[in-house]
């Protein structure tokens, strides 16, 4: 395996985007990546675009995307893997480098979500977890999962509504912060408490918005970050991965997900650090509950102790583990395929020094990202190191 | 200040409706019918499946059995929900889901009727029957333990 690094990242607006079609969102990311990197299009062996798709008008939109960008005869592969598809897309283009098979690659997530109604897009979304077992019967959606999740969770540790509440606020705080955010408002535990009711017990503000954007990384192997006299590479230490069941009702219980478990065991193991050497992290908190189950499964806490570390402030910045400090899914939106490539973005620019006032103090130069597919479909935990 | 939205054209329209093939799960829809859920038992391995599947991934082989669940069970987590998918959203009422282990440790989904939400909890006894909505639909429901 040789090294890989991320020399280029890039990220667009993320929110309601009818001002853009999904080429023109990717275009926006991919500059900003291009100009980060200082490279151009002829440099670019592979482009790896994720997309789940469903939602937006094009039943292929790797195709019009790549060669909107330029990057025709470069895009043999578009990858999907619910809402981790822009860790699948890293993967993609870390392994083609790793292996020799290509010296550059790009990984490309994009995403539109509102050309369609809510309904449309919440059965989307619900019709990707069984859809026969589970969705065709009950309307299963995914507020609706990560919700039989949080019941269990209370139920069992004693997490409560407020716990919830406090995430949405420290992820607001400093989505408020992030001008790329959907979200850039302050709010306090009584504006969640007292929002409707989506799916019991969570409610408006537990769950993260459906959203349009785009994120883009450039890889590169040791070799090119010479050649291109990259003076600040990131490397990827390592990738885990995890999947499990379409079906829920599958799963041994309903307090975690065995494969980010997997994958953040796998993670540590390859890169051979321990969670206490992570600087800063971002989760995959599409609702509230799913943030608190993340700090349970990566190991920054026992399990059942996650309310414990929100309560405390452990995941601010400044506390023990700074988390989602460019706003996570719940403010800076969840435009899904473009998630996992945006955690590489914000990561990438914080263990750069690029924080501004949102940077989180550095000991050991190591970041972490925690990107799930649907309700724990797919896991990946890629560590990086400056 | 009233943003103005950005100019749109409307796509072509898709139906997209599946016929969808359950010559070997037939047991199953034909159980909901008769107030029955039907799980898969691999007459190898003992190995129980539900939801079923009539080809079994631990021995490779595919010699099952159909055994039906007996009617009652706990509730092991629930949500009441509020948004309503494409295709649910003439439910005019939010429902509750629910999953619950039966007695043969299949866990079972479905929607939990004749309870307010206030008064679910997780370890509550519950029967599982099956209906037919409206629509024509078929369902698994749970009604409390009377």
């Amino acid at each position: 395996m040789r090294r890989v690094a991320i020399i280029g990242v890039g990220n667009s607006k993320f929110g309601r985007r009818d001002d853009a079609l999904i080429q023109e969102i990717a275009f926006e990311a991919f500059r900003e990546a291009l100009e980060d990197a200082g490279i151009t299009q002829k440099d670019i062996d592979l482009s790896v675009v994720g997309c789940v798709g469903t939602r937006v008008y094009e039943a292929l939109p790797a195709v019009p995307v790549n060669e909107y960008l330029g990057l025709i005869g470069k895009g043999p592969i578009r990858v999907e893997a619910a809402c981790a598809t822009g860790s699948a897309a890293v993967f993609s283009a870390y392994n083609a480098i790793a292996s020799g098979c290509v010296d550059t690659a790009i990984a490309i997530g994009v995403e539109k979500m509102l050309e369609v109604d809510t309904p449309t897009s919440t059965a989307m979304g619900g019709r990707g977890g069984s859809y026969l077992w589970e969705f065709h019967m009950f309307g299963t959606s995914f507020a609706g999962y990560y919700a039989l999740f949080a019941t269990a969770h209370m139920a069992k540790f004693g997490t409560t509504e407020e716990d919830l509440a406090l995430v949405a606020v420290k992820n607001h705080k400093y989505g408020a912060m992030n001008p790329k955010a959907h979200f850039q408002r302050e709010i306090k535990v009584e504006d969640v408490l007292k929002s409707r009711i989506i799916a019991y017990p969570l409610k408006l503000y537990d769950c993260c918005p459906i959203s349009d954007g785009a994120a883009a990384v450039i890889l590169a192997s040791e070799d090119k970050v010479k050649e291109f006299r990259v003076e600040d590479p990131v490397w990827i230490e390592a990738i885990g991965f995890g999947s499990d069941t379409s079906n829920l009702t599958r799963r041994t219980d309903y307090v975690g997900l065995p494969a980010a478990v997997q994958a953040a065991q796998m993670a540590y193991k390859r890169a051979r650090i321990e969670p206490k050497d992570v600087d800063v992290a971002e989760v995959h908190d599409c609702f509230t509950i799913a943030e608190i189950m993340a700090y349970e499964d990566l190991g920054f806490c026992k399990k059942g102790e996650g309310a414990k570390m929100i309560r405390e402030g452990e995941t601010y910045i400044g506390g023990r583990i700074p988390v989602n400090i460019d706003g996570g899914l719940k403010a800076k939106g969840h435009p899904l395929a473009a998630t996992g490539c945006s955690m590489m973005y914000e990561l990438t620019r914080q263990l750069r020094g690029e924080g501004g006032r949102r940077q989180a103090p550095l000991k050991h130069n190591i970041a972490l990202a925690h990107n799930i597919g649907g309700h724990g479909f797919y896991a990946y935990v890629t560590i990086l190191r400056r | 200040m009233v943003e103005q939205k950005p100019p749109t054209i409307r796509s072509r329209a898709i139906t997209l409706i599946h016929e969808i093939p359950i010559a070997r799960i037939k047991q199953f829809w034909d159980g909901l019918n008769e107030g029955k859920i039907y799980a898969t038992k691999c007459k190898r391995c003992g190995k129980l499946y539900y939801p079923p599947q009539v080809d079994c991934f631990k021995c490779m082989t595919s010699d099952v059995e159909w055994i039906a669940l007996s009617g009652e069970g706990v509730i092991e987590t629930f949500t009441e929900s509020h948004l309503k998918p494409q295709g649910f959203t003439h439910y005019e009422k939010p429902y509750i889901i629910a999953i619950v282990k039966t007695p043969e440790e299949a866990k079972v989904m479905g929607w939990l009727e004749d309870i307010d939400i206030d008064k679910v909890r997780v370890g509550l006894k519950v029967r599982i029957t099956t209906t037919r909505k409206p629509d024509g639909y078929p369902a698994i429901v749970f009604k409390p333990s009377t």
